[in-house]
């Protein structure tokens, strides 16, 4: 270590040989990934997010709901993800090529969100724009994303069925708007070709080659 | 190299030390005060964990901001400060000269702690990014990325201007930090924020940049001060110092690989898990390295400073040990995603790095400012608080995180339910993390008031011997 070059020299090394084989070893391997043309269907999976989804995304971010909600399903062997109704396989990196702000998520603390709006029961917009606005679960409200406002003229048609005094009326936000169209857009149940031998069913094979 | 750190003569310490005051004591404020803001944060995140409706209707404190608040303020805010300080006066000391270009230290704590401040009023009004350890809106990073330039350059010179060619393992650790952050930081902007990549790739270069700020940057600032500390307080040699090189090279080559263990069973290449687990377990070498050089902490009498090293290697070890445990996928199945990876997290930064930094601020504070620390019951009542508040807060959450991971694997248990089965460790998390602010809090004011003195009355010309600098709780 008596020489300075040298020292400097094995330090940016190290560093580099990391970064070299974890980001540029995947990008070598992902970075072409691009959505799945299906002829069938004569379109492309994923598909692109639409104007007010790629808005909701944003707001998802700003508000750090990744603190508490994942967007990645594990395969059906590994953890309940499947029999909670997250997903029926599991994510693959495909899913996210589309997406401009990727959020993995770190925390459970609330369910997954990657098949949200693909659940069997889906919760319809009215239904979670209420949730947001009312405590839900283990969710805090989100009042601020809420306007409570003096009824001009017409109830508003969006106006929320919550109780509120005489005269008023509670209307989300273009935010909550957008934060609702974004959770309802998430939907990866296609099933591409590299995420369909995880599934261990016999019959799921066939089903997917349709 | 294979000479434990010897003593410097009580000429130059005084000089080396008294001309550095103004700046390290500009970062050591800064960096305690970031840190109970850190801690004030951290307390509200808790409580909002076991009471969700808690200032739910604050759009600046929803849970996610606070999480992604409090996380940077303490290792952008703390973290950074307190590492810079040390680190710059390890090397000046170790270096044999004054430290040079002291007025660029300044200025560059006064310009990384304004944009961290930016940064965060961006966080709380809506700028955040979704990155874990890289929450901080665009238009801060480079004026942070310039101003740590302009501190941590005094270092690199201390080091090229040393007066010996030898070297020891706490200069190999503090030049490392200082010279590779910036790397790691300016890439990570670039691949994350301005260019960012696509898809999964961004979740990877975060999970790279996580790992590559905690193994390449804070672990060898606080490494530094211990490898510094020990030998120092203590008096003896570091036995085995011939491994420390050795250790050395492996954190800095295989540390940054271990970042992919989050990953596990997540929609990237199972090659970047598998990885991180073998990395995991290459990486157990360094930490019995550390352990078996620098033991002598644990025998360290009634120093304060190695009642802190102590605990902060301990934590240091035991968390190295619990990464490779976690990277295993059987453990993964239960910790993944639970509050088992918050603890981890707790016990890195709270349990390792502050304890290593805290023992390292009890030292060089009273050389910088002449002065004995003013109460030795606030030591005590710090020390105590810090350590029942961080074993508290590592338990309560670990075992939190092992109940919910075992809840999460069994579809029949509701979230409501885990919310009800992990409730009492979370208020017991709450309440420690209260006790550890509360800890932070005396150690502030100690700061501020040693400060205060050392302006109000200079130190004597006569050089005071350490012996009774020496702060002591037993």
């Amino acid at each position: 270590m008596k020489n300075g070059f040298t020292f400097f020299l094995g330090l940016f090394l190290a560093l580099a040989m990391a970064w070299a084989g974890i980001v540029l070893g995947s990008h070598a391997q992902l970075g072409h990934l691009a959505p799945y043309f299906d002829e069938n269907e004569g379109k492309a999976f994923p598909e692109r997010l639409p104007g007010i989804a790629a808005r909701g995304q944003l707001v998802y971010q700003d508000l750090g709901c990744a603190a508490c909600h994942t967007q990645q399903v594990r395969r059906p062997d590994f953890g309940s993800d499947k029999a909670r109704g997250w997903g029926d396989r599991q994510s693959v990196a495909r899913d996210y090529v589309s997406q401009p702000h990727v959020q993995l998520g770190e925390s459970r603390i609330g369910p997954d969100l990657a098949n949200f709006g693909a659940r069997p029961h889906a919760v319809d917009a009215d239904r979670l724009t209420q949730y947001l606005y009312e405590q839900h679960g283990g969710m805090p409200s989100y009042r601020f994303l809420f306007e409570t406002r003096k009824i001009t003229g017409e109830r508003s048609a969006i106006a929320l069925k919550v109780p509120v005094s005489a005269g008023m009326e509670v209307v989300p936000t273009h935010r909550v708007q957008a934060l609702v169209a974004y959770l309802q857009s998430l939907n990866n149940v296609y099933e591409y070709p590299e995420a369909r031998p995880v599934a261990p069913v016999a019959e799921k094979k066939e089903g997917a080659s349709k | 190299m294979t000479t434990a750190p010897s003593a410097a003569t009580p000429a130059e310490v005084t000089e080396i030390d008294a001309s550095a005051r103004c700046s390290l004591l500009l970062l050591l404020g800064s960096a305690l005060l970031w840190l109970v803001v850190s801690g004030a944060l951290a307390l509200v995140n808790l409580v909002q964990l076991h009471t969700p409706s808690f200032l739910a209707d604050c759009p600046l404190l929803t849970f996610g901001r606070t999480q992604a608040l409090q996380e940077t303020t303490f290792i952008y805010g703390w973290a950074a400060n307190a590492g810079l300080a040390v680190a710059l006066w390890i090397l000046a000391r170790l270096g044999g000269s004054p430290l040079r270009s002291l007025n660029w230290v300044s200025a560059g704590t006064v310009f990384w702690n304004l944009a961290l401040t930016l940064g965060l009023v961006g966080i709380a009004t809506g700028d955040a990014m979704s990155n874990a350890w890289l929450h901080l809106p665009r238009y801060v990073l480079p004026m942070m990325l310039v101003a740590y330039g302009t501190i941590a350059v005094a270092g690199v010179l201390a080091w090229t201007g040393r007066r010996q060619q030898m070297t020891f393992a706490s200069q190999w650790y503090a030049v490392a930090a200082l010279f590779l952050f910036p790397w790691i930081f300016s890439a990570a902007q670039v691949m994350l924020v301005f260019t960012p990549e696509r898809g999964v790739l961004q979740a990877l270069v975060a999970g790279w940049f996580v790992q590559g700020a905690w193994t390449l940057w804070l672990a060898p600032l606080a490494l530094a001060s211990a490898y510094y500390l020990v030998p120092k307080v203590s008096g003896r040699a570091i036995p085995s110092y011939d491994f420390a090189a050795l250790s050395f090279w492996t954190l800095l080559v295989v540390g940054a690989w271990t970042g992919g263990r989050h990953f596990i069973g997540g929609p990237i290449p199972a090659w970047v898990a598998s990885i991180a687990g073998v990395s995991c377990a290459l990486l157990l070498f360094h930490y019995i390295v550390v352990g078996i050089n620098l033991r002598g902490a644990f025998s360290g009498g009634g120093s304060t400073v190695l009642k802190f090293v102590a605990f902060g290697l301990g934590a240091y070890v035991l968390g190295g040990f619990l990464d490779a445990l976690t990277a295993i996928r059987g453990v993964a199945l239960i910790t993944q995603f639970t509050y088992f990876s918050t603890a981890q997290s707790q016990l890195a930064l709270n349990g390792a790095y502050s304890m290593m930094m805290f023992g390292a601020i009890y030292f060089l504070v009273p050389r910088i400012t002449g002065q004995a620390w003013a109460s030795s019951a606030l030591i005590r009542a710090h020390y105590l608080a810090a350590i029942i508040g961080t074993i508290g807060l590592v338990v309560a959450l670990a075992m939190a995180g092992w109940v919910q991971g075992h809840d999460l694997n069994d579809p029949a248990v509701t979230f409501a339910a885990i919310a009800t089965h992990t409730k009492t460790w979370l208020q017991i998390a709450t309440a420690a993390q209260a006790l550890l602010l509360l800890g932070n809090l005396l150690l502030l004011g100690h700061l501020l008031k040693s400060a205060a003195s050392s302006y109000l009355a200079p130190a004597n010309a006569t050089f005071r011997q350490p012996p009774t600098m020496e702060a002591s709780v037993s």
